[in-house]
């Protein structure tokens, strides 16, 4: 069980709501709702903004394949034990 | 990276750079033997031109006095780092992420190294360290808040059988009773 309470989607302000439909687009996948880390990073604004665009510039395809770079993301949260 | 071929192979690498890593960075220079056995040799010539190198890594050194292990331990080694599914330049960034991810001197240095002498610019390797940061913080706050996973639909199920295997046979409802 998470420690907090996650918030539904609807439940945020209007430009977040938008946010989230970016990152829908960008999992190319319907969520029911945004996913959890999306949520959690949507609570604070003024990180989730800085935290999602470094995460975004990391993953955007360059000498590496944004399906490379996945793998290597995997691997990292393989070994940092992370069931999420 | 539908397949689950490739995911394998990543995995088998992960284990493999941290059992070599293991041994690489303990305390361990004593147990390298002076005068390493023919075999342990003849091990070590294919270490060398495998990794272009004179020199043949620590963690290969310290279980030399055992031929044998060694010559197992390199076959393991050379089959995951081989070019397969994955490219060998592709296993390498993966070990780096790897290596820093657990904070190994050793396998840090020398995926780095092997990533530079396979042609991935600085670019590509800061590249490789962004995702290791960045996915090193996201799984840290996703602990912290004991998040459960909730992507696992994206990924497509692999129907394929194991290599060299039949397909799983079709299982059918059993009869209803009347």
């Amino acid at each position: 069980m998470p420690t907090v309470r996650l918030r539904d989607a609807s439940e945020y302000p209007a430009p977040i709501q938008k946010l989230f439909e970016v990152a829908k687009a960008w999992f190319k996948y319907d969520f029911a709702q945004p996913p959890a880390m999306s949520r959690v990073m949507a609570w604070d604004p003024e990180f989730g903004g800085f935290h999602g665009r470094a995460m975004k510039r990391a993953m955007t395809p360059g000498e590496w394949t944004r399906a490379e770079k996945e793998m290597v993301a995997a691997v990292v949260s393989g070994v940092n034990a992370c069931a999420y | 990276m539908a397949d689950d071929a490739p995911w394998y192979e990543a995995a088998l690498l992960v284990g493999v750079t941290n059992a070599l890593n293991v041994v690489a960075d303990s305390p361990l220079e004593s147990l390298e033997p002076a005068s390493p056995s023919a075999e342990a040799q003849a091990v070590f010539a294919e270490i060398r031109a495998f990794y272009g190198r004179p020199d043949v890594p620590a963690a290969f050194r310290r279980v030399a006095a055992d031929a044998g292990y060694l010559a197992d331990l390199w076959g393991a080694t050379r089959r995951v780092f081989d070019d397969n599914q994955l490219t060998r330049r592709h296993k390498e960034a993966l070990a780096f992420a790897v290596s820093v991810t657990t904070r190994s001197a050793f396998g840090t240095a020398f995926h780095l190294g092997e990533m530079r002498r396979l042609g991935v610019g600085e670019r590509g390797v800061l590249e490789v360290l962004g995702v290791t940061q960045m996915f090193s913080s996201y799984t840290k706050i996703a602990d912290t808040l004991q998040l459960e996973p909730d992507m696992d639909g994206i990924a497509a199920v692999d129907p394929s059988p194991a290599p060299g295997g039949a397909a799983p046979a079709l299982r059918t409802r059993p009869p209803e009773a009347p």
